[in-house]
């Protein structure tokens, strides 16, 4: 068997001494490392510019949106506001009071021998009552019965078109004069007479509202 | 084989190129990897915002489309009411306006004053003012008067008339003294 000698021991240790060499190892690894780490960079870096293009996209969408949409928003204000107002302003001319059927009721209840010789009546706007004075005077052989007549037939015709309706007498008094009715001298009386009733119509109020005929007068 | 013992000089490579890594991670994830991560999600988080605010933007114009469909009849009927004031100061048209209608019914003697003037307590009215007039009617037949008070309730829907006074007169039996108080809606100008 031959004897095998090595002459270069120390080199060839030192030879592999510098291929083992930690900080070169290191190195090596350390770039192989940050190439990897570089590829996984790029990679979220591109999926992050796709990412930006879809935000970009949005956004570009978005500015051609918003106008629009400020000024939808500004017309659905707009839009409730009239749409409020008109609700409140159709409920007013509602609950308004039409006087000229009241007129032409009134002047269908006059009878020949009765002159009214003053109306005053007043609309309440919060409780929607109508409260009406009429003065007049009544002739007749018995003028009571006469302005008693006229009581009811007013309560009678004015339960038709309204609610709560309520005819009272404030004041009845014979009076001493006589008055010619028809060429008769009969004896008359003075009357006052209160009318309350809700504004609120017992049918729908009349968008075209009567005209009232003429008063009889004595 | 038997393992070589590590000399001091190895042990401080190995030092170094582990100090190496731990920076390399370190600054990695610290300035690269960490800021993009960040970004992409602040950016993921705008994309669903913005596309929300988009999606609830299309929401609303629909929505509004809708109201305008809806509120046509409601603004068309606005308009009209809105018609009814005329330019410039009540008091500067309002009477003769009043003039001009109770003429048109036969009645020449009408004088219309202004009582008063005031805000409306609706919200939805602050752009309406009401204003209290007051129309004489010295010499008026009563047909005549119930004829022009139809013919005004009909006409004008945004006049209201809360007060009716009518005095015969001793003098003519054939005529009435006539007062009415009306309110008027009218639209700021």
């Amino acid at each position: 068997m031959a004897l095998q000698l090595n002459l270069l021991h120390e080199e060839i240790s030192e030879a592999r001494q510098r291929k083992r060499d930690p900080l070169k190892l290191g190195m090596m690894a350390l770039i192989a490392f940050g190439v990897l780490l570089f590829l996984y960079y790029g990679w979220n870096a591109y999926g992050t510019m796709q990412i930006k293009s879809q935000l970009t996209a949005a956004q570009a969408e978005w500015e051609k949106v918003e106008p629009k949409v400020t000024a939808a928003q500004k017309r659905a204000i707009e839009l409730a506001r009239i749409i409020d107002s008109t609700k409140v302003l159709d409920q007013m001319i509602e609950d308004r009071f039409y006087w000229a059927p009241f007129l032409a009721t009134i002047s269908q209840c006059v009878a020949p021998n009765i002159q009214v010789t003053s109306l005053s009546g007043n609309a309440s706007d919060t409780d929607q009552t109508i409260k009406v004075t009429l003065e007049g005077l009544a002739a007749a052989r018995e003028p009571r019965a006469a302005a008693e007549d006229l009581r009811q037939l007013l309560t009678e015709q004015l339960e038709k078109s309204y609610q709560n309706v309520e005819v009272t007498f404030k004041n009845l008094e014979d009076l001493d004069t006589v008055v010619n009715l028809a060429g008769v001298p009969t004896p008359s009386a003075r009357f006052v007479l209160n009318v309350n009733l809700s504004s609120k119509a017992v049918t729908e109020p009349k968008t075209v509202a009567e005209a009232p005929k003429k008063p009889q007068s004595k | 084989m038997k393992p070589q013992k590590l000399t001091k000089d190895q042990i401080q490579k190995i030092a170094l190129s582990t100090l190496g890594f731990i920076g390399l991670i370190y600054c990695y994830f610290s300035f690269f990897l960490g800021p993009l991560n960040k970004s992409r999600e602040n950016m993921t988080a705008s994309i669903a915002t913005v596309q929300d605010k988009t999606s609830s933007s299309k929401t609303e114009l629909k929505k509004t489309a809708n109201l305008e469909l809806q509120a046509k009849e409601a603004t068309g009927r606005y308009e009209a009411l809105k018609a009814m004031t005329a330019d410039g100061a009540p008091i500067a048209w309002f009477p003769p306006k009043m003039r001009t209608f109770f003429a048109g019914q036969g009645m020449e003697k009408v004088a219309a004053r202004l009582e008063s003037t005031g805000d409306f307590g609706q919200p939805e009215m602050s752009d309406w003012t009401k204003d209290r007039w007051e129309i004489d009617l010295p010499q008026s037949d009563y047909r005549d008067l119930g004829k022009a008070i139809a013919a005004l309730e009909n006409s004008e829907p945004l006049l209201a008339i809360q007060r009716v006074s009518i005095i015969a007169v001793p003098e003519d039996p054939q005529f009435q003294q006539a007062t009415l108080a009306v309110q008027t809606a009218l639209i700021k100008k």
